[in-house]
């Protein structure tokens, strides 16, 4: 069967230039498909994170270029591939990056508010159901900084889902909760790949996650190692 | 009503730092409402020198000017091209007063424009009471046109200025004249004119403009009283007073009368050169104040949205990663300015009308100025309201484009 490709890279380079000029990513080609569930591992200073934020389209001081969907995303305005990550991308990182002065279903809704597809009531039930899916749906009217961490960290996955995106990113999306909220944090992110066709591609330090997940990208020094299977 | 979740997002922000809101806006009522006072200060005083310099001056005074002798006699005596040159022109000797002056009159009013026309007879004289002597001037005038056009009404001290038509050589006197000569009304007055001979005169009232050089100088009488004064026929008019429906339209009517009459068609701008100076410089002292106020209220928006980002950077950061556009951001945070203008600019009026209330009871007692000469007058605050929001919109937008440009990467990363 012909799985359609949701993600690929060719070539990546990147410098930094502060201090020295530095290459951080070496010739970097990779491809994910629509579906798969990607761990991206390496030591710290490997050049994981740095190769995500520029899958990420954030990030567009490179050489080489990305293809989201099949559909070329270097060289486009940051406002166009402002547009994208809208609808396309959801991120996770590793500190919730909420907004403190909304509540937690706002904190969900706005990318949705942002992308204008659905009514305003329709978006509201939505971010329920999402924060419903993490077990957080009791403080959807609190603010957002009232939250315990692992609570706040569920609301942003939440937030990052909400746009049903194509492609999923997490920069270690665990790191700061335990080991029981990994667990549903797991078993969520599987299910997205499994049932609903969602890509996901994240960057751990978490080994115990990174085996579970479909397959892991081997990092070092700015290259790839290894694919995995 | 649908908002936008940009607009959302500001309104948050907004309610968020109440303080610091409230302290913004503060700045902005504070200009607002010391524009709409300053206007309308400057507007009333401006309004009221206009209307006191109409109080002696008419829109348009038409007389016979002393012209200097130019080449026309000659150019149509000898009807070639050559250059006529008048070696050291004198002014042609010419009868002061106007030719056929009711003629021209009945002409005048035939004008759309013209509300009032009133002949004058005005000559240099020489007060006299007891050894004192004083210079000034008698307009013979007729009194009853002279109330309408001019409210002698408001500026009457003493007597009654009807009884320059009653009594015979009746004479209303300015304050100063009657100060210095120590004059009541039912004294006798001795006016000597340049030519003819002296008149004993009777003051019948006393009036007082604001303008000292008029009370000490002038004095009315009837117009028949001053032809005699200068041993003239009544047909000797020297002047023609001309008032319009609005004064604003005397340059372009006096042209015409010029051209209709041949005489001398004196506007009242050129004729107070100087209240027109003073109203400019009255305007030059006014924007340089009100745009400092304005410049100050928007230094403290400008000061709090920079602040706002400083704080807000991680989220604008994350606000881009999900897919917010430069745009987007710009408007979040030019909304932020735009709603602190509008609530200062709305507080400042009410404040700025209150303030221009006060101000109008305040007393001042010169002249015939009561109070505080105050307007009210509606541009002015569509006019704060406006340059209010510019402001603002200019405050904010240097700090919302900053924030447009904040980079998620290097923000997320740390």
């Amino acid at each position: 069967m012909d799985v359609k490709t949701a993600l690929k890279a060719t070539s990546l380079n990147k410098y930094f230039h502060d201090p020295v000029t530095f290459q951080v990513l070496k010739n970097i080609t990779l491809e994910v498909k629509k579906g798969e569930f990607v761990s991206i591992v390496g030591k710290s200073g490997c050049g994981k994170s740095t190769l995500l934020y520029l899958l990420s389209t954030m990030d567009t001081d490179y050489e080489g270029a990305i293809e989201i969907n099949e559909t070329k995303v270097t060289g486009l305005s940051l406002n166009d591939l402002a547009r994208i990550r809208n609808e396309s991308i959801g991120f996770v990182f590793q500190f919730h990056y909420l907004l403190p002065d909304f509540s937690c279903l706002k904190n969900v809704m706005i990318p949705a508010l942002k992308l204008g597809k659905l009514s305003y009531k329709e978006v509201e039930e939505k971010a329920y159901e999402k924060l419903k899916l993490f077990g957080v749906e009791e403080q959807a009217l609190k603010r957002a900084d009232r939250l315990s961490g692992g609570q706040q960290q569920r609301v942003a996955i939440a937030r990052a889902l909400i746009n049903d995106p194509s492609i999923i990113m997490g920069d270690e999306p665990t790191g700061n909760l335990d080991s029981k909220n990994t667990q549903v944090v797991f078993e969520m992110f599987q299910k997205l790949s499994k049932e609903m066709g969602q890509t996901l591609i994240t960057v751990t330090h978490d080994e115990d996650f990174a085996r579970k997940s479909d397959r892991i990208i081997e990092m070092a020094d700015g290259e790839i190692l290894s694919h995995g299977k | 009503m649908k908002v936008s979740v940009n607009t959302e997002i500001a309104i948050t922000y907004l309610s968020a730092r109440k303080k610091q809101t409230l302290v913004a806006a503060l700045g902005v009522t504070f200009g607002i409402s010391m524009f709409i006072f300053m206007q309308s200060l400057m507007k009333g005083t401006n309004d009221y020198f206009e209307k006191s310099s109409f109080s002696t001056t008419p829109h348009i005074r038409l007389y016979n000017e002393n012209k200097v002798a130019d080449t026309h006699l000659m150019d149509n005596f000898f009807k070639d091209k050559s250059i006529k040159i008048l070696e050291n022109p004198k002014q042609i000797q010419e009868n002061q007063g106007l030719t056929n002056p009711y003629g021209i009159i009945n002409e005048i009013k035939k004008n759309p424009q013209v509300v009032a026309v009133t002949p004058q007879v005005t000559t240099n004289v020489l007060y006299n009471s007891g050894s004192v002597q004083i210079s000034g001037s008698v307009a013979g005038v007729n009194i009853v046109q002279e109330d309408k056009m001019f409210d002698m009404q408001s500026n009457m001290v003493a007597g009654d200025f009807h009884d320059l038509d009653r009594v015979n050589n009746g004479l209303l006197i300015g304050k100063g004249i009657a100060d210095k000569l120590s004059l009541h009304v039912g004294d006798n007055i001795t006016v000597r004119a340049a030519t003819g001979s002296a008149m004993i005169m009777r003051v019948i009232g006393i009036y007082a403009t604001t303008i000292k050089q008029i009370d000490e100088t002038k004095s009315y009488a009837n117009i028949t009283q001053a032809q005699n004064m200068l041993g003239k026929d009544r047909s000797y008019v020297t002047d023609i007073k001309i008032n319009l429906k609005d004064y604003n339209n005397a340059p372009p009517v006096a042209r015409e009368l010029e051209i209709l009459t041949g005489y001398k068609a004196e506007d009242w701008v050129q004729a107070n050169e100087q209240i027109k100076a003073a109203f400019k410089i009255r305007a030059v002292i006014l924007n340089s104040v009100i745009g400092v106020i304005l410049l100050v209220a928007g230094f403290g928006i400008y000061n709090i949205l920079n602040m706002t980002i400083y704080e807000k950077i991680k989220e604008i950061a994350i606000l881009k990663a999900t897919g917010f556009t430069g745009p987007s951001v710009v408007s979040i945070f030019l909304q932020q300015a735009i709603y602190i203008g509008l609530m200062g600019a709305v507080v400042g009026i009410v404040i700025g009308f209150s303030i221009t209330l006060l101000a109008s009871k305040i007393y001042i007692g010169a002249g015939t100025l009561k109070y505080l000469p105050m307007s009210f007058y509606i541009p002015h605050y569509v006019e704060a309201i406006f340059f209010g929001v510019i402001t603002t919109v200019a405050a904010g937008f240097f700090p919302a484009r900053k924030a447009s440009k904040v980079d998620p990467v290097t923000i997320i990363r740390g």
